[in-house]
């Protein structure tokens, strides 16, 4: 590892700390070190329940959303492919709602969200197999498709949702927001985020080398089918652990990875870990802007969108000016 | 028998053959051109040996049949330069070299300290010396050939297979890099074959040429063997009314060089 890159690791390190740090004692209910050191047990109570599971999935669901952003960029060969864009968000919402309207444990819900995440990408991947061409921008037209039939579907459920109790879990649901989240609600979704992000660490040169088209790729050695399933289904399982609890998140899948990428101007393992530090960050800054702009509690997808949209528009403008 | 074959290799796209019945071999040592025009199927050949279409046929390689190998055993055979990589990202040259050992390596093995020296050993052969940290996506297209290059020569290979790879190249790294090659083939056990565009570059340094035209291998020319006659009128089937000329250059060494005999 580069010593620049240990730098920016650990400077990222650092910022994600002191934003958890800030994110702990900022709510509508204060909070304060030195009544928690002392033992209150309301201030402890608010701790548990309120601040530390939203505070732990700020980071993780953030550093897991920024990775799996820098592994579908890469693999799809395609700057704008991330868990949104190629319909794995929407797919999960469809899938939670289906799991909120028909089941009523909050595992089928996960489980349900993952299921609807899972059937997104293999449908984007049908589609795009379409264009005989095989050029990468026929996954971003597919995950646009995906994306819009499982808004059909997730309007469609909604429509036959219960509005008092099911219609508001599932518009709850889609807005995104890390209230609510206990930590006794983590371990299984840290788990499997522990686990997602240790394989794809691990499979970080395979990743890579799927960067390359999928006959080069093949004539090295690659298994292009069996090792592009295999990375997919673990990212959308990463994914649709961080969303089947938060909701839908917008746009720290792709900004994090262009962030990261912009710094440290590589794609190594260091990037990626870089790329999962700036996604902590910014969903530990937009719940921490959620909870403090207005009087109630506002979506944190707006503020990761506030930022979103305007980078889009300057990876545009950037696209235009390199050529 | 042949150190490689193809026998009647038929393949294409969307149902269609583009390439059909070619059958060919390529002996041990031995550094096979493969020429045609625009079109006339070289690069579906090319790909359909690699493994990376589906074709009908059997390529052998000392006697194993490729179209049985995993993709990484494949992989550990051959080495592959295509004409234009699809590699988009930000990555070094050392690792886009380092590439070239994966078939080597299990799922979850990172490149041995070994393999890095080699990398850096052979991207400095190219012709890359202190390039080993540029971004492989700023280098000129020419750079980033030789950068593929190295990339296939980098682990130990039986056959290399390179697709049109003087098409970026000036006129001295065309020379550099079929020279490269050239010295690659000194070692037992391999054989290389490459399609080109520049006959020039082919006659006067190819052992053998395949003349490949709609698809079809019209025949195999031996430059060096074969009289000028006989070349001249297998280029003709290819560039239509052609003359071959040899020359020597200040030092002596005579050079094959290609002449339009037809009408603009």
């Amino acid at each position: 590892m580069g010593k620049t890159n240990k730098l920016w690791i650990a400077a990222g390190g650092l910022f994600l700390a002191a934003l958890a740090a800030v994110s702990l004692f900022v709510g509508k209910y204060p909070l304060t070190l030195g009544a928690l050191l002392s033992g209150d047990p309301y201030q402890w109570k608010i701790f548990l329940t309120l601040r530390l599971g939203r505070t732990v999935m700020g980071v993780a669901g953030g550093f897991a959303l920024g990775a799996a952003g820098f592994v579908y960029q890469t693999v799809f060969r395609n700057p704008l492919a991330s868990p949104d864009v190629i319909g794995v968000a929407s797919g999960a919402s469809a899938g939670a709602a289906a799991g909120i309207l028909f089941c009523s444990s909050a595992a089928a819900v996960t489980m349900s969200a993952f299921a609807g995440a899972l059937l997104a990408v293999m449908s984007a991947l049908a589609l795009a197999r379409l264009d005989s061409t095989g050029r990468s921008g026929a996954v971003v037209l597919s995950g646009i498709a995906v994306h819009a039939l499982a808004q059909t579907a997730l309007m469609t459920l909604k429509l036959t949702a219960d509005p008092e109790r099911e219609l508001a879990a599932i518009e709850y649901w889609i807005m995104g927001s890390l209230s609510g989240i206990s930590i006794y609600d983590l371990p299984a979704h840290l788990i499997l985020c522990a686990l997602c992000l240790g394989i794809l660490f691990a499979l970080h040169r395979q990743v890579i080398l799927l960067a390359n088209e999928e006959g080069e790729a093949r004539a090295l050695g690659v298994n292009v089918g069996a090792l592009r399933l295999m990375v997919l289904l673990t990212a959308t399982l990463l994914v649709a652990a961080v969303v089947s609890l938060t909701g839908l998140i917008s746009f720290v899948g792709l900004m994090a990875p262009h962030c990261a990428r912009m710094i440290t101007k590589s794609n190594r393992r260091e990037t990626m870990v870089f790329s999962g530090l700036i996604g902590g960050c910014l969903l530990c800054a937009g719940d921490i802007f959620a909870r403090s702009a207005g009087q109630a509690e506002l979506p944190v997808s707006i503020f990761t969108s506030l930022l979103g949209a305007p980078f889009l528009i300057y990876l545009i403008v950037k696209g235009g000016r390199d050529g | 028998m042949s150190f490689f074959t193809a026998q009647d290799i038929c393949a294409g796209y969307g149902g269609k053959n583009i390439v059909s019945h070619c059958s060919f071999s390529i002996e041990e040592g031995c550094l096979t051109g493969l020429l045609g025009a625009n079109g006339s199927g070289k690069t579906t050949l090319i790909k359909a040996i690699c493994g990376s279409l589906p074709h009908k046929g059997t390529c052998t390689l000392e006697g194993q049949m490729l179209e049985r190998l995993s993709p990484k055993a494949l992989g550990r055979r051959i080495g592959y330069v295509p004409q234009k990589s699809g590699l988009e990202l930000d990555i070094s040259a050392l690792d886009t070299v380092m590439m070239g050992f994966h078939a080597d390596l299990g799922l979850l093995e990172g490149p041995a300290p070994g393999m890095k020296k080699r990398a850096a050993e052979i991207l400095d052969l190219v012709g890359l010396e202190g390039r080993q940290e540029d971004n492989y996506r700023t280098l000129s297209r020419g750079q980033q050939q030789l950068c593929l290059l190295a990339r296939a020569m980098a682990a130990d290979r039986r056959m290399l297979i390179l697709d049109e790879p003087e098409s970026a190249l000036d006129f001295p790294l065309r020379r550099r890099m079929l020279a490269l090659v050239k010295r690659w083939l000194g070692e037992p056990g391999r054989c290389a074959l490459v399609s080109l565009h520049d006959p020039a570059l082919a006659l006067n340094h190819c052992h053998r040429l395949l003349l490949i035209r709609e698809g079809s291998l019209l025949g195999v020319l031996k430059p060096g063997e074969d009289d000028l006659q006989t070349i001249e009128a297998g280029l003709s089937q290819i560039y239509g009314p052609v003359s071959l000329q040899e020359v020597s250059n200040g030092r002596g060494e005579k050079q094959l060089v290609m002449l339009w005999e037809g009408q603009e």
